[in-house]
């Protein structure tokens, strides 16, 4: 008897190990051009799908290059969630299997804002680049984010049709975790529509079309100390637009904080979150910017 | 038995007459047979490239060029389209586009601009290095690597479109980053490269160095608040590395760059249908064809001329055959003392019948075991003869 129900526990044993390795090999490769791609494409997929943004997070992925492995890794995909609005420019010199590309902005091509030229510059010891052509941090206005998620949702479909009546469950709880999100910055705008704010780098362009803030860009890296002339450049749009607060993408320097303080602008930090957080996940920096936002409103 | 022994030490005693007998038969069934398997082979080998392949878009003009070049890489180069045809079949969401500008070549090769796709739609596999990854990376067919004695890591120069065009297009040396499994198709005798890459050889793309940066003077014609205008004389790279990719970039607008052909898979039926009617309006600059369509037009042609060959054939068969009953003929005249003798030895007119039936049965069966041997020696090496004679 002992024998029998042991023989029965190794069967079971084995056939779950063959069942999970099947459901493993079913899972969908997903790579991402950035982490809020990634963030979406693995809220709708779930355990169905193995969602990779493979650059290290201190990098910003507007300007990273991968390698030709990471290129590979890329090309093996079941998926590549491409941003559009010229995101990633890196995508136009390498191949990449153009039926797997799911470009998730297509569906508001035409509302790409045109971000003119801006000046060149680097970050760190990153590639010097400008912000110029077309404005690319699109999920950052949230009804956007909604229709790339909605692009992904559908590629996925596609890619799985079995797996749809899981991924539209999963896409409406991610929809209206960012309805929810956009739906409260629209009410903190609302409170003062005549608060000027000042941007550290020209990333915000859809925050400010869409909740219809009055923002004005500056080319400063949080990290770093700006020279005389920034500062000048700072001055002159503060005086011309009574600006209270600036956003910045990342932890100011004390010192830039310090002289923003005597000169009665206070310091906001609104992180795009292109890359992936040291803690929390989109919808928590998110979050943390709205209760940010919030003190200049 | 003894019939056949005695049929057999009288063809070997006559074995030049016998020789050539056999000969004549065998050259006369050979040919229209082995000429069969080949056609045979080539219709296989034309039509399942082209069954294999759904639907084309390319220019209007001349559909058996456009399948040609596309399928075969012939150097007949159709009219150009251009990649708004890719966007605009992505819109119809009917079928995934492969697009592929066939026009360059390096070293007598074609080079194929094309996408990742195109490999997994042909199920071609990588022999040896890695699929291309980055602008100016090329993969080379199997016969290609072995014509021109090259591997990963070597080099390839992409080769003018003419000798006198000094002002045209620029060579770019392609990195050889991977060879292809043998697919025993024109892929074999082909260059891949990303279609981007042969636009950079065409010119649309390209990189220099910074004119921001430079400090020759001579290198800058106007220099604005906008922008620098660079002197035909700014330094271009014909290489491109991992130091200088960077500096590439494409000008233009994107969807006016050209391609031969788009190769179109159609989700199903249904959408192929669709897709064929909607390309049919005299107002559209392209067209879709069935390759399918456009060989088997090809082939029934082909085929004409063949009866012309089998008329002819059984002509010269036909003679031929004469020709040798009159040898038998003249043959038995001239044993007729030979005849007489075997009939006083004592043997009947149906022993004699059954002699003669006898060496004709042993010629018949030469011939036809020597028939039989060529004809599998034929078809075993008709794979290679039809592309070597026929399609390449």
């Amino acid at each position: 008897m002992k024998i029998k129900i042991l023989g029965l526990i190794l069967f079971l044993v084995i056939t779950g190990q063959f069942a999970t390795a099947a459901v493993a090999d079913d899972r969908l490769r997903i790579y991402t051009v950035n982490y809020p791609l990634q963030y979406f494409a693995q809220r709708i997929a779930g355990e169905h799908a193995e969602v990779v943004f493979p650059a290290s997070p201190a990098i910003d992925p507007a300007f990273w290059t991968p390698d030709v492995d990471t290129v590979g890794a890329y090309q093996d995909a079941d998926l590549i969630l491409l941003n559009g609005a010229n995101y990633a420019k890196w995508i136009n010199k390498v191949s990449l299997p153009r039926r797997r590309l799911v470009n998730t902005s297509t569906g508001f091509a035409e509302n790409y804002i045109d971000a003119g030229s801006g000046a060149e510059h680097s970050h760190g010891s990153g590639a010097a680049h400008a912000h110029a052509g077309v404005a690319f941090t699109t999920w950052l206005d949230l009804r956007q984010a909604v229709r790339q998620a909605d692009a992904i949702r559908l590629a996925i479909i596609k890619k799985r049709p079995q797996l749809k009546a899981a991924v539209d469950k999963n896409f409406a709880m991610l929809e209206s975790d960012l309805l929810a999100l956009d739906a409260e910055l629209e009410s903190i705008v609302s409170g003062n529509q005549n608060q000027a704010l000042l941007a550290s780098h020209p990333v915000y362009q859809y925050l400010s079309r869409r909740y219809d803030v009055n923002l004005h860009s500056v080319v400063w890296e949080p990290d770093e100390y700006p020279d005389q002339s920034q500062w000048k450049t700072l001055e002159n749009l503060a005086q011309t637009h009574d600006v209270k607060w600036m956003l910045w993408e990342g932890e100011p320097a004390t010192e830039s904080v310090e002289n923003l303080k005597q000169m009665g602008i206070g310091s906001i930090v609104f992180d795009p979150c292109a890359n992936a957080p040291a803690q929390g996940d989109f919808l928590s920096v998110m979050k943390n910017n709205l209760a940010e936002l919030k003190s200049a409103f | 038995m003894h019939a056949l022994f005695l049929a057999w030490q009288y063809l070997v005693f006559n074995r030049f007459r016998s020789l050539t007998m056999v000969a004549c038969i065998t050259v006369i069934a050979v040919l229209p047979l082995s000429l069969e398997v080949l056609l045979d082979e080539s219709e296989r080998q034309l039509l399942a490239r082209a069954q294999s392949t759904p639907l084309l878009l390319g220019a209007k003009g001349s559909a058996l060029d456009l399948v040609m070049n596309t399928l075969y890489f012939d150097d007949e180069v159709p009219e150009l389209i251009s990649m708004l045809a890719v966007d605009e079949l992505l819109a119809t969401d009917l079928a995934e586009p492969v697009p592929l500008y066939t026009r360059f070549n390096a070293r007598g090769f074609p080079i194929v601009g094309t996408t990742l796709d195109y490999f997994e739609f042909r199920a071609l596999g990588m022999a040896q290095g890695r699929q291309m990854a980055l602008l100016g990376e090329a993969v080379l067919g199997a016969s290609v690597a072995e014509s021109l004695g090259l591997k990963p890591g070597d080099t390839l120069l992409s080769s003018p479109e003419t000798v006198f065009d000094l002002a045209g297009i620029y060579p770019l040396n392609m990195k050889i980053v991977g060879v292809l499994e043998r697919s025993h198709t024109p892929d074999d005798l082909a260059v891949f490269t990303d279609v981007r890459t042969t636009w950079v050889i065409e010119g649309m793309g390209h990189g220099h160095q910074d004119v921001s940066q430079v400090t020759d003077e001579t290198l800058i014609m106007q220099r604005t608040e906008s922008g620098v205008v660079a002197s035909p004389k700014l330094f271009q790279y014909n290489e491109i590395t991992p130091d200088n990719i960077d500096s590439f970039h494409f000008h233009g607008d994107a969807r006016e760059y050209p391609l031969t052909a788009v190769i179109v898979i159609p989700d199903d039926t249904k959408s192929s249908t669709i897709l064929r009617g909607r390309y049919l309006e005299e107002a559209k600059l392209n067209q879709i064809v069935l390759p399918e369509k456009v060989i088997d037009g090809l082939l029934q042609n082909i085929f004409r001329i063949k009866n012309v060959l089998d008329a002819v054939i059984v002509l010269v068969g036909s003679a031929t055959l004469l020709a040798l009953v009159l040898v038998f003929a003249l043959s038995l005249r001239l044993r007729q003392r030979e005849l007489q003798t075997i009939f006083k030895l004592g043997c009947s007119r149906a022993t004699i019948a059954y002699l003669l039936a006898a060496e004709i049965f042993i010629i018949g069966l030469v011939a036809g075991a020597l028939c039989a041997s060529l004809l599998y020696v034929v078809d075993g090496y008709s794979s290679d003869l039809v592309r070597t004679l026929f399609i390449n």
